[in-house]
């Protein structure tokens, strides 16, 4: 039959969210026989990237009850047991969708400019444009509504875990040496944001920034290089912080004799912390911040290209380049225990020997699970039609908003704009994440109605943009809104952002553990964690690499194209010459073309 | 050659069922080789090779599917920023043929540039027992508007022609391409310099990688 999957291999892995499919990729790497299982039709798991169509499919087949196998009763040897595989542990809650603006594309033309995603914009336009709307440099176009946005369906990408790559990070690291980065294309966030006094600022990461930054006298200019020095020469072991080791970051920073805007931006901007948030996380997060500055970009923050779900394939891929075998839409029953081993996995009437089972949280037998865990992802996703924060240029901004109640948890903000293939010119897509404490949309409420404006669009009232960057609403018309609240600071020179179409969900955090009884050779890879990084997955994978594979390497460097002898090739064949290159030049040629593409 | 001679790095991806010969077409291209006994496709990532059209030399990077098409399991990054696909079957195999809908389909679907040039392709000509005639095979292309020819990796009939034509219409669709994205990157002494910072295109990952001057400097500098 055409389904048919060969029956023996020595690593099965079911599910491709990150950390299985570096685990994959490891194993494939080091000539071990991999098979990649996924019970979905695309890749990624909790982890995947959908354009907007895919989305909404995603969204209704939660609705639809799920893949069950309770009839199957699989062939079993002497001594052997059945557990059946359940998704109970990977359930999405709460889904609320909204729209804003209008279904139909009946609406008035308004003029934006065209620009390019480059973002050399020239600041005069701003003014040039309140006075003369019907400037020559700019292009008609229509106004966003429902049905524009299915029908550009594909411009948009939408993660299900959005997450950046310190510039430094483990993920950074392991995609460099072991050559996967030629897979994946990336951005350099651009700006961290923090809001002091109610109002949004850009943090000065580089030195012309902390140079231009007016804010800052230069006392504390150098008080804040003399505290950052402390923490980037040691780290949270050095004497300096003897004596805060169960204390508070805050308690640490508040010793220090720091000015308000010091304090403010160390602790909510580098140091991404609340009041409970320890010393030495405090500390070592720091450390992970200044590290990573200057690496790629203006930040130490790096966001891949078409969004994160891009990540987990480009594991898939090299596992697959070295010969792994990948199976999508298809479902694992269960798994053959015999004698505190895992022996087969049994999916789609097929029975597959193995040595060792990589498995995703969503696809465990209850069986073998000790703790589901107590942690809850809150996630909201609104496309806007500005950004929370308008610049000269096309940003891509990280904000971290402390709560403002104690009853709160810190929202992590991230802002793409069109150059990350996050959404159409025009357009704008903010993602928060929080711990979840009740449903997702009550978690972020007090955020969104900071810095967005959710209410339905009146579709009669024409709009005019006043920054191509980032309209395609009036600026009157959010005034109007604005006023209505009587809300806040900067609404004339920066309204709010309008959102167009906005999603909630609760995602589960996963901490489960296995429990005693869990056969050995079964090795459980969590879902997306709250962390704003993947440093979380890339450990996890070598761990579980290792506990395979104690004494083979963990992702060495793949070689390059130009470097691989195809099977079969016993003498290589007389070398190339074309286009009048030597070998050594062609040689160079692939490792430039490498960084090129 | 000087590096400056090329006009600009063009990816090519190769589509279509198992043993079609997307391999076998590319390995002739490529190394002018043919394996009769090639099994399944693994370790094939991509190949790169200069070609010269019409006067203008680009660098083709040609895509392999690392055989993930196997079980239809392409990965939707496989087909990020194709500027040209070949989309091949197998003469003598109708349902290679059928499957044609369903892989443009796909392209269509992941396929980030909607003018990508693509180019069917009637593999192992040289076989008898042919089930797919040149005229349905013509019919597929003209009603897709896609390029259409006939190959054999075994004898090389058709391989250098096929991609010859594909970058040649490459060239000719204005804003598939862009030759600023190359040229940036020889700059100066030769070095690697930060060609993405404004650019469509995202940065890659490089060990040596060397940020734009008024990105070096970071707090540390300051000390």
């Amino acid at each position: 039959m055409d389904d048919d999957l060969p029956t023996e291999y020595d690593v099965i892995v079911v599910g491709t969210g990150m950390t299985e499919s570096i685990v994959a990729a490891a194993a494939s790497r080091i000539g071990k026989r991999v098979l990649h299982l996924d019970s979905n039709e695309y890749y990624g798991g909790l982890w995947a990237t959908f354009n907007f169509d895919g989305f909404q499919k995603w969204m209704e087949d939660l609705k639809i009850s799920k893949h069950d196998s309770k009839d199957f009763k699989p062939d079993l040897e002497n001594g052997e047991t059945f557990l059946k595989a359940s998704n109970q542990y990977s359930t999405v809650e709460n889904i609320a969708e909204e729209w804003f603006i209008s279904h139909e594309a009946d609406l008035p033309l308004v003029l934006t400019k065209d620009t390019q995603t480059d973002g050399s914009n020239d600041t005069s336009s701003l003014t040039t444009e309140k006075t003369d709307e019907d400037k020559n440099d700019k292009k008609e176009t229509k106004h966003w509504s429902v049905d524009r946005i299915k029908k550009e369906y594909r411009r948009f990408n939408i993660d299900l875990a959005p997450k950046l790559l310190y510039a430094r990070g483990e993920l950074v690291e392991l995609l460099i040496s072991s050559n996967i980065a030629r897979y994946a294309e990336f951005r350099a966030v651009s700006r961290v944001a923090t809001c002091m006094d109610g109002k949004l600022i850009q943090v000065p990461c580089s030195r012309a920034d902390v140079f231009a930054n007016k804010t800052v006298s230069v006392i504390e200019k150098r008080m804040l290089m003399k505290l950052l020095t402390s923490c980037m020469d040691q780290g949270a072991d050095s004497p300096e912080f003897d004596g805060y080791h169960d204390k508070t970051f805050l308690e640490y920073l508040n010793t220090k004799n720091l000015t308000p805007i010091v304090n403010h931006y160390v602790m909510q901007a580098i140091a991404m912390s609340t009041d409970k948030t320890s010393c030495r996380d405090g500390v070592n997060r720091t450390k992970h911040f200044l590290n990573s500055l200057g690496r790629y970009g203006n930040t130490p923050f790096l966001w891949p290209m078409y969004g994160s779900g891009e990540l987990p394939q480009c594991f898939c891929r090299l596992c697959a380049v070295f010969g792994g075998v990948y199976c999508l839409k298809r479902h694992l029953d269960g798994v053959v225990v015999s004698e505190d081993k895992c022996k087969a996995i049994l999916t789609g009437k097929q029975r597959l020997s193995l040595e060792h089972l990589v498995v995703g949280q969503g696809h465990l037998p209850p069986e073998i699970v000790a703790s589901t865990g107590e942690n809850q992802i809150s996630r909201g996703i609104f496309i806007t039609d500005r950004s929370i924060m308008q610049g000269e240029k096309e940003n891509l901004t990280l904000l971290y908003y402390p709560p403002e109640e104690s009853d709160q948890e810190a929202v992590t903000v991230i802002e793409l704009g069109p150059s990350t293939n996050a959404c159409p010119q025009g357009l704008f897509m903010v993602h928060m994440t929080c711990k979840r404490t009740k449903t997702a949309q009550e978690d972020l409420a007090y955020v969104v109605k900071r810095f967005l404006c959710a209410k339905t669009l009146e579709s009669n009232v024409s709009r005019t943009p006043t920054d191509s960057h980032t309209q395609t609403v009036a600026t009157d018309q959010h005034q109007a809104q604005e006023g209505d609240k009587g809300a806040n600071e900067g609404t004339i020179e920066n309204p709010m952002p309008q959102v167009l179409w906005s999603l909630y969900l609760n995602l589960p955090a996963s901490d489960i553990k296995l429990n005693e009884s869990a056969p050995s050779n079964i090795h459980l890879c969590s879902g997306p964690d709250l962390d704003l990084d993947f440093d979380f997955a890339v450990n996890q994978a070598k761990e579980i690499f290792k506990a395979m594979y104690p004494s083979e390497d963990f992702l060495p460097r793949a070689p390059d194209p130009e470097e691989i002898i195809l099977e079969g090739e016993e003498i290589p064949g007389p070398k190339f010459e074309g286009d009048n290159t030597s070998g050594e030049n062609e040689k160079q040629d692939a490792e430039k073309a490498e960084k090129e593409e | 050659m000087d590096q400056d001679d090329v006009l600009t790095i063009l990816k090519i991806l190769m589509i279509g069922e198992t043993n079609v010969g997307k391999s076998s077409i590319l390995l002739r291209f490529i190394e002018d080789e043919f394996n009769d006994t090639m099994q399944n496709t693994v370790g094939m990532d991509y190949k790169s090779k200069k070609i010269t059209i019409d006067g203008n030399t680009v660098k083709l990077a040609i895509w392999d599917t690392a055989g993930q098409e196997r079980f239809r399991t392409l990965t939707p990054n496989y087909y990020r920023d194709g500027q040209g696909a070949i989309l091949v079957y197998d003469v003598t195999d109708r349902s290679t043929f059928t499957k044609l809908e369903m892989w443009l389909n796909e392209l269509y679907t992941y396929c980030n540039k909607t003018d990508i040039v693509k180019m069917v392709v009637g593999n192992k000509i040289d076989l008898p027992d042919r089930q797919v005639s040149t005229a349905e095979g013509l019919q597929f292309a003209r009603r897709h508007q896609t390029l259409y020819i006939e190959s054999s990796a075994k004898t090389a009939d058709g391989i250098k022609c096929c991609f010859e034509e594909l970058v040649q219409k490459i060239i000719q669709t204005p804003g598939l391409w862009d030759s600023y994205a190359y040229k940036p990157f020889y700059t100066a002494n030769g070095v690697s310099g930060p060609r993405n910072r404004t650019g469509r295109r995202g940065l890659k990952l490089t060990d040596d990688y060397e940020p734009d001057n008024s990105y070096s400097s970071c707090y540390c500098n300051l000390i």
